[in-house]
């Protein structure tokens, strides 16, 4: 059941590195370039359902980012009272701190004041 | 069965097989654990089996598992760049198993899983762990660099820094609170519009209503499927670009 013999590819060898895979995978990419006259039509259709899934997906995160900050902020705030016994400030520095923390996130997310921060990220990496 | 009018009944953990006691708190095999096998089986099913013969014109479960497959390649690429390959296995695995025990969910009577805060949490930790973990042993203390935001004047970076600290002991949390708060709340609303139908149609006249919250529940059942395939790409999309801050901390 190994399919026709042209169709392996599957090397004898033991198992492949990530070079060695990088390697196959640029082989095997030059060779599907010649080979891809239909990739036109195909193009807009897969090009479509991304980019909606890519926007609601942001949209869900919205709705939590906010509200992580400040409960991240509160657990903080809870731990540094119990364990340093500075009772009520710990909590209200930290849960102040996660609110603006929630507000930064969702900014972030929105591409408020992240515009530039993202497009740092892309171009440091 | 008996039809519960409790809409948080459905959540109850039911201990199938007991191993035995720590302290007072049972130890048992649960539905939960149960599921999370069955969804593990059918994964390897659909990823192993499917892809078995190796032809090069896929079936249709071949086509199905390369898709899948090529879907998260191509976002693990875009957020983390060409050595981000190696995390591939960690959010393909992680996608997987979210999106099957998500559509697991969706089946009547079965048990949603990722309903459960503590699942989805111990996911979130294996991905913030694996950021920690692998951006100290890789950048050593270059991954503090992950808490100073670039082009920020010197004075702001003593309001900038907590934040950041903040913002990134937030993330697990937002990552566990969002999948289970949306799985939770989509199958309570279901629950409950079901149910407006079963009370309307004992209420006499007011029976006439009943295809209101019938049309509601159709179409409540097609968002959760939505939800439920895209709360595994949220999470995987995320989790790629928390990794991407293992591999390059400073950004």
């Amino acid at each position: 059941m190994s399919g026709s013999p042209s169709g392996g590819g599957s090397g004898p060898g033991g198992p492949p590195d990530e070079g060695d895979l990088s390697a196959r995978l640029r082989r095997l990419e030059t060779q599907l370039e010649g080979k891809r006259p239909k990739a036109a039509p195909a193009g807009p259709a897969r090009a479509g359902t991304p980019g909606g899934s890519a926007q609601l997906g942001q949209a869900m995160r919205l709705s939590t980012e906010f509200i992580a900050g400040v409960i991240a902020g509160g657990i903080l705030g809870y731990l540094f009272d119990h364990l340093l016994g500075t009772k009520p400030w710990g909590m209200m520095v930290l849960l102040m701190l996660g609110f603006v923390t929630g507000i930064y996130n969702v900014m972030r997310v929105s591409g408020f004041s992240g515009q530039k921060a993202e497009k740092d990220r892309r171009d440091g990496s | 069965m008996a039809v519960s009018v409790d809409p948080i009944h459905q959540f109850e953990l039911q201990p199938l097989v007991s191993l035995g006691h720590i302290g007072n708190q049972q130890i048992a095999f649960t539905q939960s654990a149960l599921y999370m096998f069955a969804a593990v089986g059918v994964i390897a099913l659909l990823t192993i089996a499917a892809t078995s013969s190796r032809s090069v014109v896929p079936g249709r479960l071949q086509a199905l598992a390369e898709t899948l497959y090529e879907f998260i390649a191509d976002t693990v690429h875009q957020a983390t760049g060409a050595d981000g390959k190696r995390f591939m296995p960690l959010v393909f695995s992680l996608f997987m198993f979210v999106l099957i025990l998500n559509l697991f969910g969706m089946i009547p009577y079965a048990f949603a899983v990722t309903s459960h805060l503590i699942i989805t949490f111990g996911l979130a930790l294996i991905v913030i762990l694996t950021v920690v973990i692998y951006g100290v042993a890789k950048h050593g203390s270059h991954f503090l660099g992950v808490f100073v935001p670039s082009g920020v004047p010197k004075p702001l970076l003593l309001i900038m820094v907590p934040i950041e600290i903040v913002s990134f002991l937030s993330r697990p949390v937002s990552l566990s609170v969002r999948l289970f708060a949306n799985v939770l709340a989509g199958h309570i609303a279901l629950k409950i519009f079901a149910f407006f139908v079963v009370q309307l149609l004992v209420a006499g006249a007011w029976g006439v209503l009943s295809p209101l919250p019938l049309a509601l529940t159709v179409a409540l059942t097609a968002l959760e499927f939505l939800v439920a395939a895209l709360q595994a790409y949220v999470f995987a999309t995320l989790t790629a670009v928390y990794l991407a801050d293992a591999l390059h901390p400073g950004h």
